[in-house]
């Protein structure tokens, strides 16, 4: 077996990341204007300061990950445990109604957007720890590695909930959703946790729509308002007028004005939508560039997502499958989601567009799964027998 | 075989991200399908949404009318005020609603521009309470187990109060914009629900108007308002018949709601709701500015039209000489405060002394007083509404209407002599006259005031037979009523039909008795207001003819100047009620008779030093203060009515002073005002003749330069 070990830059990926980047730069730049905050210089910086960050990985082989797992696992959920107890106080901040930020001078950090890429590594880690040692796929094993990936997960997805931070608690679902279904656990017990997850999320809407009192005083006694607040604005947007239908209204009268081709550069006549810089960047988007301009963008996410997976079956290391798949995971379910809810496929959870929205934590967070995958790529060692 | 396993295990891996992509594939079909919904089928419809326009109606109110007196003199102004305000929900917002709310508002207000003084707003507890919005979790943390049980309102005082100087000071209190949202938000908190709440309305500027104006849609509860306010520019005075009228908050009288909304109103719209500000509502409020605003799907309005075009109210000139008014105030509460002291034991129950003064040839009213001492405190007050709401006996100065009744009945003939002796009828307690006047005639009978010949009058229209001692045989009980018939042609015991929501028609007596009609016939049974013997009094020196009372002149188009006035809108003309059915020289006899008082009679020793040809009538009626039925004090009512100059009558008085200590003409605080205001009535004119005089020589040289 012969070896090409010569280390291969993917050049594809990085080219999608670069016009991702200008899209985003250009679309906060021409709505500068009606938002008066130069969100475009200050997404400049973080896309500059992401890309240090990416060469920076470069140096280092990805599978020195896993000797940190554990130690960035532990920073991650220190962060978010400070933030529950809004500590240390002054610090700890509170933005939208969710304790999610320490601010610390004009920089804020979003923990939950670290704990992300963090819980990707933690259980691409624990997966092929529990391979090495369980080298058989009975159910008796595939259920312990469940229960294991279960132990690790619900803590972050735990105290995100409790900030609250609805679509950051999704994400991890989504994360965590698509590693299992990659480890290769088998088809009986995944189809059978589906089917458990159709029946209840089933029921929960059944509930709501059969006895939206009784969900309204449940929701307000856990704290949860706002999830009830915008699942009833999703459902009947012309009832619910104010806070998240005015801006669900208001976004998809921009995006359906957009039409075919758009109204051109810096054209926008729907002047006023709440987080049109970070959420709802997508219908400045489509206002602009209409379904030719939006589904580009989306076709240009597609490749993203296509050209991570190709990285994740190119790689033979079942480390950087894991990982892959978990980033693909993540940037799937938050592309879907954002989109998703500004044409009203989808509850409003608040989520920025990968790569779009502005947005520091973010926007570095996926800045950083970019450069473990182009790390991946760059480690992957073909067997010329294999391809 | 174990090598087998793994290269199965690895073998998946492919599989399930191919299963993976394609259930990504699915997703991002989904996407594009509906946005191809959204953007290509539903596109247009979206377009039109935008393109729609949404047109609101605006009332905007105008100002209120304001008043004149008769010389022109502005009374009453309006002073405008911009105010921000904020209505709370039902149940009210939310303290971080609340806080976020305050944030927005901020951008466009300022609580105040000097920040020493904004500093001073901000105190130690808005400080804490902005900290335990941020912080409420480890507030609560700090309390003992204790303090945990107490009800809701101590437990936020126990945490305010475990809340140090370093907790808040985690917030930069130096910076001005911190400052505002917390003095903003203090007044957001004092509101209540479904109330506005004023937030600032000292010193809004037209810009922080304009920018909260047209950020209303996110501002919700806020409110921007231009409000005004009444001004006197004479302090109280008349300030009872000018009235009042409904704060914004207030809005319409809630008893009346369907009178007024069916009107135009809306229901925070000020009305008047007493004095003239009610007499004169349709006409002071005007015409409200309708104004439609047109906006587009960002509420930002793209165009307006006047849909209506409002109207100022009008402008009212009220027929009260305010100079004069000021002084006949001040005239009645000094000679009430200097009677008073003059024997306050004796006086202990006086309390007013009332004036109306009017022009009895047009029944305009030139001033009407009522000052009063408040028994408890000592105070002077300024109580004038008295004048046409307390009803007094007036004592013998009505005998001039008991005298037109006896000839205009035939009971007596002009001059016709009468023995006045006393009379006893069985029953009733002996009546006379203040001094036993032998024979005398009708003109005399009023100059000295005979009670006996007012007697036998009444005597006389019952067509009874007396005789000292006996009860009255034949008495005619429908002699009541024809007695208050002729009373009544004077305005005595009903209404003058002067412009104000209320007056009282006087108090008619009900009790039976024969003797009470001979009461009557002298003044001591019916009571009447002050302005109804104003009226009666003017009768007589207007040769019989009665005229309304009124205090509006002239109705003016508002002109936007306080100084000059607009054109008029409508002009009160004298309005004659009747004429009393006795002939001119019957009444002429009774003129005769009331001039006579001052120069021989009654009321001799008071008038001789006026300069003015004065004709008058006196008034003493006993008045008795009676408590739980026994006597506590002997009080007379103290009354004058009167007109001047005799022959040519252009000002006519009634005075009313109920429940002086004593009944002596000698010290009459009622011809003490009586003379001075007089007095002040010609000496004003005079000075007016002499300024609008000069006034013209200098219009004329003016124009010849």
């Amino acid at each position: 077996m012969e070896k090409n070990t010569s280390p291969k830059i993917d050049y594809t990926l990085i080219s999608i990341v670069i016009l991702l980047a200008i899209i985003s730069i250009f679309t906060l730049y021409t709505l500068e204007p009606y938002i008066n905050e130069a969100f475009h210089i200050k997404q400049l910086v973080w896309y500059i300061v992401g890309s240090m960050v990416i060469v920076a990985i470069m140096f280092v082989d990805y599978d020195r990950l896993h000797q940190i797992a554990w130690i960035l696992y532990g920073f991650g959920m220190l962060m978010l445990v400070m933030l529950h107890f809004h500590f240390p106080p002054g610090i700890a901040h509170r933005a939208g109604g969710a304790w999610g930020w320490f601010k610390i001078g004009p920089i804020s950090i979003q923990p939950a957007e670290f704990m992300k890429v963090i819980l990707i590594i933690a259980l691409a880690h624990l997966i092929v720890m529990h391979k090495e040692k369980f080298k058989m796929d009975t159910i008796k094993n595939d259920l312990w590695l469940l229960a294991k990936m279960a132990f690790v997960s619900l803590p972050p997805m735990g105290f995100i909930a409790l900030q609250p931070d609805l679509g950051g608690f999704l994400v991890l679902v989504a994360i965590i959703l698509s590693m299992i279904l990659v480890s290769g656990i088998q088809w009986r017990i995944i189809l059978s946790l589906i089917g458990t997850a159709v029946v209840s999320v089933g029921l929960l809407i059944f509930l709501f729509v059969s006895f939206p009192e009784k969900i309204d005083q449940l929701a307000e006694d856990y704290g949860f308002e706002h999830v009830e607040r915008r699942f009833n604005a999703w459902l009947d947007p012309a009832n619910n007028t104010q806070g998240d239908s005015y801006q669900l209204i208001r976004a998809m009268r921009a995006i359906g004005s957009g039409q075919l081709s758009g109204k051109g550069i810096g054209e926008f006549e729907v002047s006023h939508i709440p987080e049109r810089q970070t959420d709802f960047i997508f219908s400045a988007i489509a206002e602009q560039f209409g379904f030719i301009g939006s589904s580009a963008l989306l076709i240009l996410f597609f490749l993203l997502i296509y050209r991570l997976i190709h990285i994740g079956l190119q790689s033979n290391d079942p480390f950087g499958s894991y990982l892959v798949t978990g980033m693909v995971g993540m940037f799937t379910y938050q592309i879907f989601q954002n989109i998703g809810m500004s044409i009203n496929l989808l509850p409003i959870t608040g989520l920025p567009l990968p790569f779009i929205g502005y947005g520091g934590s973010s926007t570095l967070t996926y800045l950083i799964a970019i450069g473990i995958v182009l790390n991946i790529h760059y480690r992957t060692k073909v067997y010329m027998f294999d391809s | 075989m174990g090598k087998n396993k793994k290269k199965k295990n690895k073998s998946k891996i492919p599989f399930r991200l191919n299963i993976l992509f394609v259930f990504i594939f699915g997703l991002f079909s989904l996407l594009i399908l509906q946005l191809g919904v959204v953007q290509i089928l539903n596109g247009e419809e979206a377009q039109k949404k935008i393109d729609e326009t949404e047109s609101t109606k605006a009332y905007l109110s105008v100002p209120r009318g304001i008043m004149y007196d008769r010389n022109h003199k502005s009374i009453l102004e309006n002073e405008s005020t911009l105010s921000i305000t904020y209505t709370p929900p039902k149940n009210g917002d939310k303290p971080e609603e609340r806080l976020e709310l305050a944030r927005k508002l901020a951008q466009y207000i300022t609580m105040e521009e000097d920040k020493e003084e904004l500093e001073s707003m901000v105190r130690e507890r808005d400080k804490k309470e902005y900290w335990y919005l941020f912080n409420a979790e480890e507030a609560e943390d700090r309390l003992t187990e204790k303090e945990d049980e107490l009800d809701s309102g101590e437990k936020y005082q126990a945490m305010l109060y475990k809340i140090t100087e370093e907790d808040y000071n985690e917030y930069d209190w130096s910076d001005s914009n911190l400052l505002n949202i917390v003095a903003i938000k203090k007044e957001l908190d004092a509101a209540r629900e479904f109330t506005p709440h004023i937030i600032k309305n000292e010193n809004v500027t037209e810009k922080e108007y304009a920018l909260v104006s047209e950020h209303l849609y996110e501002l919700e509860g806020i409110d921007a308002k231009i409000d005004w306010n009444r001004v006197s520019n004479v302090e109280d005075t008349f300030s009872t018949f000018i009235g009042n009228i409904t704060t914004t908050d207030q809005g319409i009288p809630r008893e009346n709601e369907t009178y007024y909304l069916t009107r135009g109103y809306s229901r925070n719209d000020r009305v008047g709701t007493s004095g003239l500000e009610k007499e004169y509502e349709s006409v002071l409020r005007g015409q409200k500015e309708v104004i439609e605003f047109t906006t587009n799907n960002n509420d930002e309005i793209i165009g307006q039209k006047t849909v209506v075009e409002g109207k100022s109210g009008d402008d009212l000139v009220l027929t009260v000489d305010i100079e004069l008014q000021q002084a006949v105030d001040k005239i009645a509460q000094e000679e009430l405060e200097k009677f008073y002291k003059s024997n306050p034991s004796e006086n202990r129950y006086m309390e007013d002394a009332l004036v109306v003064m009017m022009d009895p040839q047009t029944g305009e009213v030139l001033a009407m007083s009522g000052a009063h001492r408040d028994r408890e405190t000592n105070e002077y007050l300024d109580e004038a509404h008295r004048v046409i709401y307390n009803n007094n006996m007036p004592g013998s100065t009505i005998k001039g209407a008991t005298v037109l009744a006896g000839l205009d009945s035939g009971v007596i003939r002009p001059g016709e002599p009468i023995y006045d002796t006393p009379i006893k009828i069985k029953g009733t307690p002996t009546m006379s006259s203040w001094k036993n006047m032998q024979w005398i005639n009708d003109i005399q009978a009023i100059e000295d005031s005979s009670n006996i010949y007012m007697a036998q009058i009444a005597i006389r229209l019952a067509g009874a037979n007396y005789q000292y001692g006996q009860p009255l045989r034949s008495f005619d009980f429908d002699a009541f009523q024809t007695l208050r018939n002729y009373y009544s042609q004077f305005g005595l015991g009903v209404e003058t039909g002067i412009d104000l929501p209320y007056e009282s028609p006087g108090i008619i007596g009900s009790s039976p008795l024969a003797g009470n009609l001979l009461y009557l016939s002298f003044g001591q049974y019916d009571a009447y207001t002050t302005l109804q013997l104003a009226q009666y009094v003017s009768t007589i020196a207007n040769d019989g003819y009665r005229v309304q009372p009124h205090l509006v002149k002239e109705i003016r188009q508002a002109n936007g100047s306080k100084e000059t006035l607009g054109p008029v809108v409508e002009s009160f003309d004298t309005n004659v009620l009747n004429r009393v059915s006795m002939k001119q020289e019957y009444i002429d006899r009774v003129q005769q008779g009331f001039r006579r008082v001052v120069t021989d009679g009654t009321a001799r020793s008071h008038w001789s030093n006026n300069p003015y040809k004065v004709a008058a009538k006196t008034g003493t009626a006993q008045n008795d203060v009676y408590e739980d039925g026994d006597l506590k004090e002997q009080t007379y009512n103290l009354t004058l009515v009167g007109y001047a100059p005799y022959d040519e009558p252009e000002v006519a008085f009634a005075i009313v002073v109920p429940r002086a200590g004593t009944g002596n003409d000698q010290n009459g605080i009622h011809h003490n005002i009586g003379n001075r205001i007089i007095n002040k009535y010609f000496e004003l004119k005079e000075q007016r003749m002499i300024e609008g005089k000069t006034k013209k020589t200098n219009e004329t040289e003016e124009i010849e330069e």
